[in-house]
């Protein structure tokens, strides 16, 4: 028996698996019919226009960009001095302090919703934009502490002594030595954290209202209805957002590095 | 160093000589995984607004004795298992293959396999629905091929469930596993091969018992994934194909039932700490053995 045709064999249906169902959504997304088929009928982009014309899809979106940027930048906000902490001062309990961090990581999605629903929106009366903030914030937190903590991590701190052995001010050091570490993870986790943000369904579902509801959701809610090809041309823009993100990850710390935390 | 001593304690520019400074970075994050994470989850597994913890342990005990409630959470194990043994199927031979590829197409389909990653599950789930659904490439290429007179139906069964959670989590399997077989030094193949054994031999005896320890990671973020995912369950399995998370859903938002909603949420939330506690038991046994 050799092994090698085999896991050929096995890799080919692997990437067909993984792949194939995008490229189905692609070509339904230009039919010129009326359903959803594949292959489409004829040539036609006039499911973009409708998808772009319709005032509830373009509306979550607005709403889902809103929340991403909003929600990562809270996140790094408030886990990078975190990170920082954890990795350059004497905190005692180090290791359950980081468990404590990345434990969003571990409880179901579901739960953390409904867990906000319940205590946020019904208990405290708040809105449902600010539950969803804490949510995400929350649910980005294990990437901001993790990924720049990673940087700090990896890079020698002897850099920061050297720099206040050499005369400069604390906090001179900070800004011209550990904040150019610091970038590449920073831009990481934003990364990770904005197309986490952007793309989550579970905590939205539960916390989201009818006067500010995510893109995913409102598509989820869509397809129950009808699953016409406006749901496919939206994925497809989607899908070329996506590759934008991806390019843009791979000209500045690298593709593969950042969401698949290989070097 | 000729300049200067390294000094015992930290000299971290922003917090020398003050631990406060460390208390006073870390506090808005405490304070929001705290009071916006861990109090308002452990409230809800157990006590519910209007609800007693005994409420929910008496729901959590009837739903571990109903056949119904077991079954759902038979399909979702299950389901996850099949799931799991799939992608490790699957990602283990595409992470040989890319871990030791010299080509320079290799970091390229690394990428394409990594790409998935970051699209929404919404949308890669859909890709399901115009293969799998009434009308549907697959039917119409069944009874196209004269299989069968009429399409079957492919939706809202537990192949349309797996094959979905696959293609979800299999790029996650597939970035594990590489990262696993990458760290096995490829002179250990060389070697082995060297010494006359065959490739599978080669593979068998050395690549999978080196990365095993990887391997069992990717394993179990894959089931802790399969077991908790949402958008695919609801999308292909409908409400014929049960699973703990769209139940939890039905149970929060549909029936409003607050005490089966946290007796749900507290079998899954077990089920992922047992899951996640296997996995860093076999990190730290990976960590003896380095």
């Amino acid at each position: 028996m050799k092994a090698r045709p085999i896991a050929a064999a096995l890799a080919v249906l692997g990437y067909v698996v993984m792949l194939v169902p995008i490229l189905f959504v692609v070509g339904g997304a230009f039919t010129a019919g009326s359903t959803l088929k594949f292959p489409p009928e004829g040539f036609s982009v006039r499911w973009f226009g409708e998808a772009v014309a319709n005032e509830s899809f373009s509306q979550a979106l607005t709403s889902s960009l809103l929340l991403a940027v909003v929600s990562t930048a809270l996140a790094l906000a408030v886990g990078v001095p975190v990170a920082l902490a954890l990795h350059r001062g004497h905190i005692p309990g180090r290791s359950l302090l980081e468990g404590l961090f990345l434990s969003p990581l571990v409880i179901p999605e579901l739960v953390i919703g409904l867990a906000l629903y319940q205590q946020l929106m019904i208990g405290l009366k708040q809105t449902s934009f600010l539950a969803l903030l804490v949510g995400h914030t929350v649910l980005l937190m294990p990437y901001a502490v993790r990924v720049t903590g990673a940087s700090l991590a990896l890079a020698d701190q002897s850099l920061e002594e050297a720099a206040r052995g050499l005369g400069s001010s604390p906090w001179h050091a900070f800004r011209t030595v550990t904040l150019p570490l610091l970038r590449p993870g920073v831009m990481s986790a934003g990364l990770l954290g904005f197309i986490t943000s952007f793309n989550n369904v579970p905590l939205s579902l539960l916390l989201q209202s009818r006067d500010f509801g995510t893109l995913p959701v409102t598509m989820l809610d869509y397809i129950q209805q009808s699953y016409d090809p406006v749901i496919a041309a939206m994925s497809t823009l989607i899908l070329a957002g996506t590759v934008v993100i991806a390019v843009i990850a791979e000209r500045t710390v690298g593709f593969t590095k950042i969401f698949g935390g290989i070097n | 160093m000729i300049f200067v001593a390294r000094p015992k304690e930290s000299n971290y520019p922003l917090m020398n000589n003050r631990p406060r400074a460390g208390a006073l970075l870390l506090l808005p994050g405490l304070l929001l995984i705290v009071f916006g994470f861990a109090v308002p989850s452990a409230v809800m597994l157990f006590s519910p607004p209007g609800v007693t913890p005994s409420d929910v342990f008496v729901r959590l005990g009837e739903m571990l004795s109903d056949p119904y409630d077991l079954g759902i959470i038979g399909r979702t194990l299950g389901l996850g298992l099949v799931v799991t043994a799939l992608c490790i199927v699957l990602a283990f031979p595409i992470a040989c293959l890319l871990a030791r590829s010299t080509s320079r197409w290799a970091g390229i389909w690394l990428a394409l396999a990594v790409f998935p990653l970051l699209l929404s599950n919404v949308v890669r789930t859909f890709g399901w629905l115009v293969i799998l659904g009434s009308n549907g490439f697959a039917g119409r290429l069944i009874t196209g091929l004269g299989f069968a007179d009429e399409a079957p139906q492919l939706l809202y069964t537990p192949l349309a469930v797996v094959l979905g959670l696959v293609q979800l989590f299999l790029p996650l399997a597939v970035v594990a596993c590489y990262s696993a077989v990458a760290q096995v030094d490829a002179g250990l193949d060389d070697a082995a091969r060297g010494l006359g054994a065959s490739r599978l031999r080669t593979l068998w005896s050395v690549v999978v018992p080196l990365s095993l320890p990887g391997v069992v990671v990717a394993a179990t973020l894959v089931f802790a994934g399969s077991i908790t995912a949402y958008t695919t369950p609801y999308l292909l399995g409908g409400s014929s194909q049960r699973m703990l998370a769209t139940q939890l859903f039905s149970y929060s938002s549909v029936t409003v039932n607050w005490a089966a909603a946290s007796a749900t949420a507290l079998v899954m939330t077990v089920l992922v700490f047992l899951v996640s506690g296997l996995s860093s038991a076999v990190a730290r046994a990976k960590g003896r053995v380095q």
